[in-house]
């Protein structure tokens, strides 16, 4: 933005440039007659330059002449210089503008620099036009901005005075992006996308419920975080994407409360996760347990008290681990430790 | 999270994170739908908590507000220029004229665009803005309805086409088409408005500005055109006999109080006084009854219908019983109109004027500005000032209130207030009123001229009251950001420094004075060498003192070609040399010595002492000799006491010593004929 306006600002200097040899050039001015659109907005601007002369305007070319020579003349000393050291830097830059050299008290140097010396210094310094510079966005000013937009703020309410007793209150939070630009238009296309994030845990879901709705988003659904992202973008208007993500977001619950009929011919591989309940694993531990204990002639051993035991306990815990998280090394010995104690198997 | 942008240079972010609540509604349908919410989980939560959230309400403001809370951050930067000029050493404005040559520039600049804009719309035929901007597009000026017909004459005038509206309705008329007496008014309006001729497209313009803002850009545009003008003091066309106005109105087959009001009007604005007030006995004998703003008109037309000013204020009253009688209720307007023509009622109108403002606040209607203006002009201007304290009580009534423009005159009122306090040479009363002029959107009612009036004003009289800190503090904080000084500023700042005794400061007002391009200005030039010659400084003064005089001196030498230098004075000259001797820049001062003779003038013996103390100090007695010389040489009765004193107070060579004594010999002998130069030069 700022890069633009400084563009802006040279093409008016160096159009000042061109103008003044014309306006010097006698050769110019005769030939204004002959082309007579220009020839009259040449002449509109001549009573404007020549009307405080009065009576002694007509005294012609050498007078004007006379009268140009005068616009030649120096450049004033740059404003820094009578700048206060406490002045208020906010009124020098009170909005975004091209860097000014001659307003900046600042020694600044940039560009590439010649060979064995410095960056050229800031006067005339096109480098440092074409960036953009935040020097109407200093620390004060931006201070001073909020302390005049309080009044446009509401107060927050005093029950939410934490970050969890938001999330608590209010578990659904909406991201829509507003976009500022220096253009023609002040439309953007990328204004109407509406980003919905809710925590699976505010939601009221059972396990059925929540892995159904897990497996119904899929990728829009953090583990690690428990949350669910819905990001809708498919309508013009982000009025309308925020109906369309809430709707989706209806949808999806209550879709995923229902149990449909072949849901019951989930099998041990449509699982989400590995349940070692009822599970083969199980099966053959109690198999194997039973069968030594018989052999022991230890009898009135029920499945239950051996499902309550220490070891197998131990072992549940470690073959889901080892399932659940994979293959690590703590997990496989304590795989091992707890499949010596089930078996009894000293070493 | 703000910190995420998107690539792409000019696009910024502003990020909206909204925390919305799920239901609408207060808590009672949040808690009876809490079975069935999905967030039934979180209601049992705020059961537990017992916790009342209280939603604030939505705030809604204007469209403005943001951005003037915003802009109220924002002081005048002391240093910078007005915010209309580029912010560049080169392209800043040094002085008043500079200002306004440039304001006026870019303004021309502007009409330039719209002037192409209006002659080509054809290439204008994209809408880039989104939303379109209306105001930014080309206007339609070629009027679309073809033919002859009321309709196609009812759009030449709304296209303010004077000449083709006449056209048409000639036509009509010639056909036999009756034309209606609505359409024929408003043709009756437009032509009164423009004074029966054709609006010039700058003339146009000039009204427009007119119109839409009366006080802040429109005596921008007006200053030169006024100048211009200035030879027929007239804004406008004046109303002629038998104008197409005057010829549409005998033919019109019926007339009802807006033609005649509309007539009145128009003529009074063109300056045809005494037809508006045949037009009012004639408004009267039809019996129709006339608006307020025909009545506004009338009275400001009163000054020129009668001589003498018992009469005039006897003519105002009669109007205003008229409108009593025909129960027009006055504007704030009608007042002011009585009390701009009152300005030209002499000793009746301070009379009276009172009585009109009692009056206005029996109607309960607030005076403007205009008003105060009115009166204050009727109170100071030719009468003897010191006759009442109006002004402190209409200062006292300004400060209380904040204005907005209603009357094209509300502008002059602080021009004129702040001249009558110059006239009282009252500085707490230009206090007061400057803490008016601060308070609120008073600072609108200065345009550029006015402003520069004003602060150059209030400035001197500064000068003039106030203690030196004072004035320097006003003088850093307005100089060249507010207003720029004119020479008189200058003149008063300097006498206000010499007053205090503050001398060292000169050296910073001369480098501002070069800034502002007085440098060439004599009155100034010699005030400046004045002060700085009369007294001895210290001597780093001196220094920064031989300093300015060495650009004065540059002032004088031919620099660049077309450059004309300015003639030496004798008295310039003598300050030069002074200054340069007290510095101990004897061989610049012996540079300038010698110019006294190249001008025929003589130097003072206070220069010449001067000069000699000087090639004491440096010790150079070469010098010496030459000045004793040039004396004896201009036949100088001082030249012999110079002498002595060089004989006594220098260590003279025996070389030196010879040459002063053929000085002498020379100054003999040439006694008699350096008497005729003498009587020659005076």
């Amino acid at each position: 933005m700022a890069a633009r306006a400084g563009r802006c600002c040279r093409a008016g200097l160096s159009c000042g440039a061109l103008l003044s040899p014309a306006l010097l050039s006698p050769a110019v001015l005769s030939r204004a007659p002959a082309t007579p659109r220009w020839g009259r907005a040449a002449f509109s601007s001549a009573p404007a330059v020549s009307g405080r002369e009065g009576p002694q305007a007509r005294e012609g070319s050498v007078r004007r002449r006379g009268r140009t020579l005068q616009f030649v003349r120096s450049a004033a000393p740059p404003r820094t210089e009578r700048m206060a050291v406490d002045q208020d830097w906010s009124s020098v830059y009170p909005t975004a503008a091209a860097f000014k050299p001659a307003s900046v008290p600042l020694p600044i140097r940039m560009g590439y620099p010649v060979k064995g010396g410095v960056p050229p210094p800031k006067e005339g310094n096109l480098e440092l036009i074409k960036i953009p510079n935040f020097l109407h966005l200093t620390p004060p000013a931006i201070k001073k901005h909020c302390a005049a937009l309080k009044d446009f703020c509401t107060e927050w309410p005093s029950a939410l005075d934490s970050d969890e007793k938001c999330e608590q209150h209010f578990p659904i939070e909406i991201e829509t992006v507003d976009y500022v630009s220096s253009g023609t238009s002040i439309r953007n296309p990328k204004a109407r996308v509406v980003t919905l994030r809710v925590k699976l845990s505010s939601l009221n879901l059972d396990d059925h419920a929540k892995k159904k709705l897990i497996k119904l988003v899929g990728e829009r659904y953090c583990q690690e975080t428990d949350v669910l992202t819905i990001t809708t973008d498919r309508c013009p208007l982000r009025r309308q994407n925020y109906d369309y993500s809430m709707h989706l977001l209806t949808v999806l619950y209550h879709e995923s409360w229902k149990t449909e009929k072949w849901e019951s011919e989930k099998s041990e591989e449509d699982m989400e996760e590995y349940v070692w309940e009822n599970s083969h694993s199980q099966k053959n531990a109690l198999d194997t347990l039973l069968r030594i204990k018989a052999s022991e002639n230890v009898s009135n051993v029920t499945k239950e008290e051996l499902l309550a035991s220490e070891v197998v306990k131990n072992y549940r815990n470690s073959v889901i681990a080892l399932k659940n998280e994979g293959e690590t090394e703590s997990n496989i010995s304590q795989y091992k430790e707890s499949v010596k104690k089930l078996l009894n198997i000293q070493a | 999270m703000a910190a995420r942008r998107v690539a792409g240079g000019c696009w910024q972010r502003a990020l909206c994170l909204g925390r919305r609540c799920r239901l609408p509604g207060g808590r009672e349908s949040y808690r009876s739908s809490s079975s069935t919410s999905a967030l039934g989980k979180t209601v049992d939560n705020s059961q537990v908590t017992q916790e009342e959230i209280v939603l604030p309400r939505r705030k809604t403001w204007d469209k403005l507000a943001v951005l003037q809370a915003l802009a109220s951050t924002v002081n005048r930067d002391p240093t910078a220029a007005h915010y209309m000029f580029q912010d560049d050493p080169f392209l800043m404005p040094r002085n008043a004229a500079n200002a306004r040559l440039y304001s006026l520039s870019k303004e021309s600049g502007r009409n330039a665009a719209k002037y192409i804009i209006k002659n080509f719309p054809q290439y204008f035929d994209k809408t880039f803005a989104e939303p379109n901007v209306p105001c930014l597009m080309p206007e339609s000026l070629t009027p679309q309805t073809e033919g002859v017909s009321e309709g196609a004459l009812r759009e030449r005038i709304h296209l303010r086409l004077v000449k083709e509206s006449v056209d048409m309705f000639d036509q009509l008329l010639q056909a036999g088409t009756p034309v209606s007496l609505e359409t024929t008014n408003s043709l009756l309006d437009l032509l009164c408005f423009y004074g029966g001729g054709e609006p010039t497209p700058q003339k146009e313009q000039e009204e427009k500005e007119g119109l839409e803002e009366p006080e802040v850009n429109a005596s921008e545009q007006k200053a030169p055109k006024r100048q211009f003008q200035r030879g027929s003091q007239s804004s406008g066309p004046k109303w002629r006999e038998n104008n197409h106005a005057e010829r549409i109105f005998k033919v019109m087959p019926e007339r009802n109080a807006h033609s005649y009001c509309t007539m009145i009007r128009g003529m009074v604005k063109h300056e045809a006084y005494s037809k508006a007030y045949d037009m009012y006995i004639d408004l009267l004998n039809e019996r129709h009854k006339a608006d307020v703003h025909t009545f506004n008109a009338l009275i400001r037309a009163v000054p020129y219908l009668k001589e003498r000013f018992p009469e005039r204020w006897e003519l105002a009253k009669e109007f205003l019983t008229h409108m009593a009688q025909q129960k027009v209720q006055p504007t704030l307007l009608t007042f002011n109109s009585v009390l701009k023509s009152l300005r030209r009622c002499g000793g009746v109108g301070r009379a009276v004027s009172l009585s009109v403002l009692k009056e206005m606040e029996a109607l309960d209607i607030e005076p403007s500005l205009a008003s105060y203006d009115h009166l204050l002009s009727m109170f100071y201007k030719g009468a003897d000032p010191q006759s009442s304290d109006i002004i402190s009580e209409v200062l006292n009534e300004v400060e209380k209130r904040s204005f907005t423009a209603q009357d094209p005159d509300d502008a002059n009122f602080f021009n004129t207030a702040m001249q009558v306090c110059c006239d009282l040479k009252d500085i707490k009363l230009a206090y007061q009123l400057n803490r008016a002029l601060e308070k609120g959107d008073n600072w609108k009612f200065l345009d550029v001229d006015r402003l520069n009036g004003y602060w150059s004003k209030f400035f001197s009289l500064l000068c003039m009251m106030e203690q030196i800190e004072v004035v320097l503090k006003w003088y850093k904080e307005m100089s060249s950001s507010l207003f720029y000084p004119s020479p008189k500023n200058i003149l008063d700042l300097l006498q206000a420094l010499d007053a205090a005794n503050q001398l060292e400061v000169i050296p910073s007002v001369w480098e501002d004075v070069k800034q502002l391009g007085f440098s060439r200005i004599p009155d100034v030039l010699e005030e400046f060498l004045s002060l700085m010659s009369r007294d001895q400084h210290p001597s780093e003064i001196q220094l920064a003192f031989a300093k300015c005089a060495e650009d004065i001196k540059a002032v004088h030498e031919p620099a660049g070609p077309g450059q004309v230098p300015l003639e030496w004075t004798g008295s310039a000259l003598g300050h030069v040399v002074v200054l340069f001797s007290r510095a101990g820049r004897t061989q610049d001062a012996w540079n300038m010595m010698e110019h006294f003779q190249k001008i025929n003038r003589i130097p003072t013996d206070k220069v010449m002492d001067e000069f000699l103390n000087c090639a004491k100090q440096t010790n150079c007695p070469d010098e010496a000799i030459k000045m004793v010389k040039l004396a004896a040489s201009l036949g100088l009765l001082s030249s012999q006491r110079l002498k002595s004193r060089m004989e006594k107070e220098f260590e003279l060579s025996e070389t030196q010593k010879k040459a002063l004594e053929s000085i002498k010999w020379d100054g003999d002998s040439s006694d008699s004929d350096s008497d005729s130069s003498d009587s020659d030069s005076e």
